[in-house]
């Protein structure tokens, strides 16, 4: 399902827009969207699934014009969501919780919604616990119960919204690879700030900042952005200025080693790295005002 | 069916004891008058706990539906609307109150307590008399939770719109179109020829209410910002 | 307790619900007894108009007032918020203390607003401003200690019994309590544990005067032992009994928090 996004504005009252403007094609496949906090990526995936209407501009999700309300009927039947703060209900056990919302999402024969809730049960490795109530559960199982929901339906279009954050390592790893099986014929659509997670699943990806959308490219691309800025510098003494730190770790022999990302080496002595999505990521928030991106 | 059953769930606790609870409770009060030197008194008295007791619970109840789903962003997404949902949860609400009403009101016929006030009009007819106040005030409290968003304020007005025509009841009636809506006017009413007025009165007024609550849950967005802060 | 104080007050005074619905309940009080208004305003005797003011405010504001509150404890709790403040080194009783009050203050502002407001419109009108003294004391003396007595239980009573069941069941015992008259049936009401203030109003402000009584034994009432002949003495006692039934009532919240805290 391509989701064609143009001119997309969203206001609320009296604040500042939180998109503004946005162009944006997302083909079918696993698609990552990346910003900070406020970027606007919330409120573009509750436009997406239909939770918020648009102040201004056209969305098109598989042909379907999700500014009609027939249009966004028509999306949710093949929606999977996950939002950010998933609420459940604290009475309902985990299976019950998947029977409800399978009910919800149209699945009426009995038979085929039992064995499906089964079936995702195990996916997410939650069989066992499947009987306690979710008021038990830790945060990582209640995110699992959430994807587990978000594929009731087996939906065509994925949306899932920081969906590791609060998931331990091997609970992060597990979902990253879960997705990535799942992405084939549909369109996931992953949006992070955790870019690691971006880097390990996705090929293609947008950056927003501010409501705007400032890169949209493959991985390889914003990647490149750091070519030739990644530096390595070692020393006792205060951190390097003139770029962004990325990371500090205890250096062989005192000291601390600092990965920067800057246009110019930081210190005479830097060495160069290989840059990683990440440091893309910060050369591109460095070097911001970025050119306008050509519409796809 | 099943998802009526986990609607059921929905409610919760509240809807379920509220309507006997209060219907209860005012039985009890109606017994202990001690000024009820009649059989009619008494009967009034009883009667009175049904027509007041339920739109109390069924107003409260329904008022207390919107602004407290913690998974309301997921059904925001579903394709079964929420608005249908909320109805759904309404239905139940006032359901558990009718057939307890009717329960009552047939066992008041039985023991003949039912005829002794003339004001209830038989036992067909009289079923209008707890329902008309029941869907008023229910579709009311549905109105005022969907327009607050939260059951605090919406049964705070309920339940001061109950008390104003419980304590006001002579200053209520004095004009022919406050005796329309005047919730108790089978068993306080001032003028018992108005009863029927007043009775269609009320169904067309929960009617109007649940309409324009209808109207209110349309739009996802304000449920999603939560209680009118 | 004043970080408890002023938290739950900013979060209570800023329910733009809360303003709306007492805006609505008060839209409606007004509209119902507009034309006796007219002769209101100009009653030359200022303490018993601004008493009948603070009577019809006390009578009605209290039950949204309650509902108001009704859910605030179980909220914070249900938010995780408790948790949050659970962990700080303040004291309990404190924090308690400091929600208690912050979170009535709140609800009871639109309260004072009606009723001094009523009083100012009065002064001016009759040209009496020593109704407004006299609005401050009855303010003080009638409508606090209702406020805090609700406040009490509405924080509290939650705790163990769903909220809308609460609800109903407080303006059910308000009208109960505080509007029949005990001579039909064994009630509460006319007694020193009536939270509408009949004491301190009979007493102290000659309301509602000439023959009726709003306070004090009633022939052939039950439950006549809770009703002393109104004087001032007693009066006090029954301001008293209220505070102390508040008090007693939210002692018993850290436990019931405990108990429902999963």
């Amino acid at each position: 399902m391509r989701i064609e996004i143009a001119r997309l504005t969203k206001t609320y009252k009296g604040k500042v827009p939180a998109l503004d403007g946005l162009d944006l094609t997302v083909p079918t496949g696993m698609f990552g969207l990346l910003g900070a906090n406020g970027a606007g990526k919330t409120t573009l995936m509750r436009i997406l699934a239909g939770l918020l209407r648009p102040t201004g501009g056209e969305v098109r999700i598989g042909g379907h014009d999700v500014t009609t309300g027939s249009g966004r009927q028509a999306v949710q039947r093949v929606l999977g969501y996950l939002p950010q703060d998933l609420g459940v209900y604290p009475d309902l056990s985990a299976r019950e919780f998947l029977d409800y919302i399978g009910l919800l999402k149209g699945i009426d024969d009995r038979a085929t919604r039992r064995r499906r809730v089964g079936e995702l049960l195990e996916v997410v490795a939650l069989t066992a616990d499947a009987d306690r109530r979710l008021r038990g559960y830790s945060g990582g199982m209640r995110r699992r119960v959430g994807i587990a929901q978000a594929l009731l339906a087996d939906p065509r279009l994925l949306i899932v919204d920081e969906p590791t954050a609060g998931l331990d390592p091997e609970e992060r790893i597990r979902f990253r690879t879960l997705l990535s099986q799942l992405a084939g014929e549909r369109t996931v659509l992953l949006s992070t700030h955790i870019v690691d997670d971006i880097a390990q699943t996705c090929r293609e990806l947008a950056v927003l900042a501010k409501g705007r959308l400032v890169f949209r490219g493959t991985v390889d691309d914003l990647t490149r952005r750091a070519e030739g800025r990644v530096w390595s510098v070692v020393t006792a003494g205060p951190a390097p200025v003139g770029g962004t730190v990325v990371s500090a770790l205890p250096a062989e022999g005192g000291g601390l080693r600092y990965r920067v990302v800057a246009q110019s080496p930081p210190t005479p002595d830097a060495e160069p790295l290989a840059p990683t999505l990440e440091d893309g990521y910060l050369a591109l928030a460095q070097g911001r005002p970025a050119p306008a991106v050509p519409a796809r | 069916m099943d998802l009526w059953r986990y609607e059921v769930r929905r409610a919760g606790w509240a809807a379920l004891l509220t309507p006997p609870v209060a219907t209860a409770a005012l039985v009890l009060v109606a017994l202990l008058d001690g000024g009820a030197d009649t059989d009619r008194t008494t009967a009034r008295n009883l009667i009175a706990a049904l027509e007041m007791a339920m739109p109390l619970a069924a107003g409260v109840g329904a008022a207390s539906l919107v602004g407290r789903d913690p998974a309301v962003e997921l059904q925001l997404t579903v394709p079964t609307s929420y608005r249908s949902t909320l109805l759904r949860r309404l239905v139940v609400t006032l359901g558990w109150a009718a057939l307890l009403a009717v329960l009552v009101v047939a066992g008041l016929a039985a023991t003949g307590w039912w005829e002794r006030w003339p004001g209830t009009h038989g036992v067909v007819a009289g079923q209008l008399v707890w329902l008309s106040p029941t869907l008023c005030l229910g579709g009311l409290g549905f109105l005022a939770g969907a327009a607050f968003r939260g059951p605090a304020a919406a049964g705070g007005l309920i339940t001061t719109l109950w008390l104003l025509d419980q304590v006001l009841a002579s200053a209520l009636q004095e004009q022919y179109w406050q005796r329309l809506l005047y919730l108790f006017a089978t068993t306080r009413g001032a003028v018992p020829g108005d009863w029927a007025a007043n009775r269609f009165t009320l169904l067309v007024a929960a009617l109007a209410f649940g309409a324009v609550a209808w109207l209110l849950l349309g739009r996802g967005e304000r449920l999603l910002r939560g209680e009118a802060e | 307790m004043s970080a408890a104080f002023r938290y739950e007050f900013l979060m209570q005074v800023r329910k733009r619900s809360m303003w709306v619905a007492y805006g609505v309940i008060v839209l409606l009080l007004g509209l119902l007894s507009f034309r006796t208004l007219g002769d209101v305003l100009h009653d030359p005797v200022a303490k018993e108009t601004v008493a009948s003011i603070a009577f019809l405010v006390n009578l009605i504001l209290p039950v949204g007032y309650g509902c108001f509150l009704a859910d605030r404890l179980v909220r914070d709790d249900r938010l995780g918020v408790a948790a949050v403040l659970d962990a700080t080194p303040a004291s309990t009783a404190g924090r308690l203390a400091g929600k208690y009050l912050g979170a009535c203050a709140a609800a009871a502002i639109p309260l004072a607003i009606v009723h001094f407001g009523f009083a100012g419109l009065y002064a001016a009108v009759a040209g009496r401003p020593v109704a407004l003294g006299w609005a401050v004391a009855l303010f003080a003396v009638v409508i606090v200690p209702a406020l805090l007595f609700v406040g009490a239980f509405a924080l509290v009573v939650p705790l163990f019994v769903p909220a809308p069941l609460f609800r109903v069941l407080f303006v059910g015992y308000w009208f109960w309590g505080n509007a029949i008259y005990p001579g039909s049936m064994p009630t509460l009401s006319q007694s020193l544990v009536s939270p509408i203030g009949g004491y301190p109003l009979q007493v102290m402000f000659g309301y509602p005067g000439g023959d009726v009584e709003i306070a004090g034994p009633v022939p052939g009432a039950l439950l006549n032992f809770l009703r002393p002949e109104a004087t001032t003495a007693t009066a006090w006692l029954s301001i008293g009994v209220l505070l102390a039934l508040a008090a007693l009532v939210l002692s018993a919240a850290p436990a019931l928090r405990a108990r429902t805290t999963r």
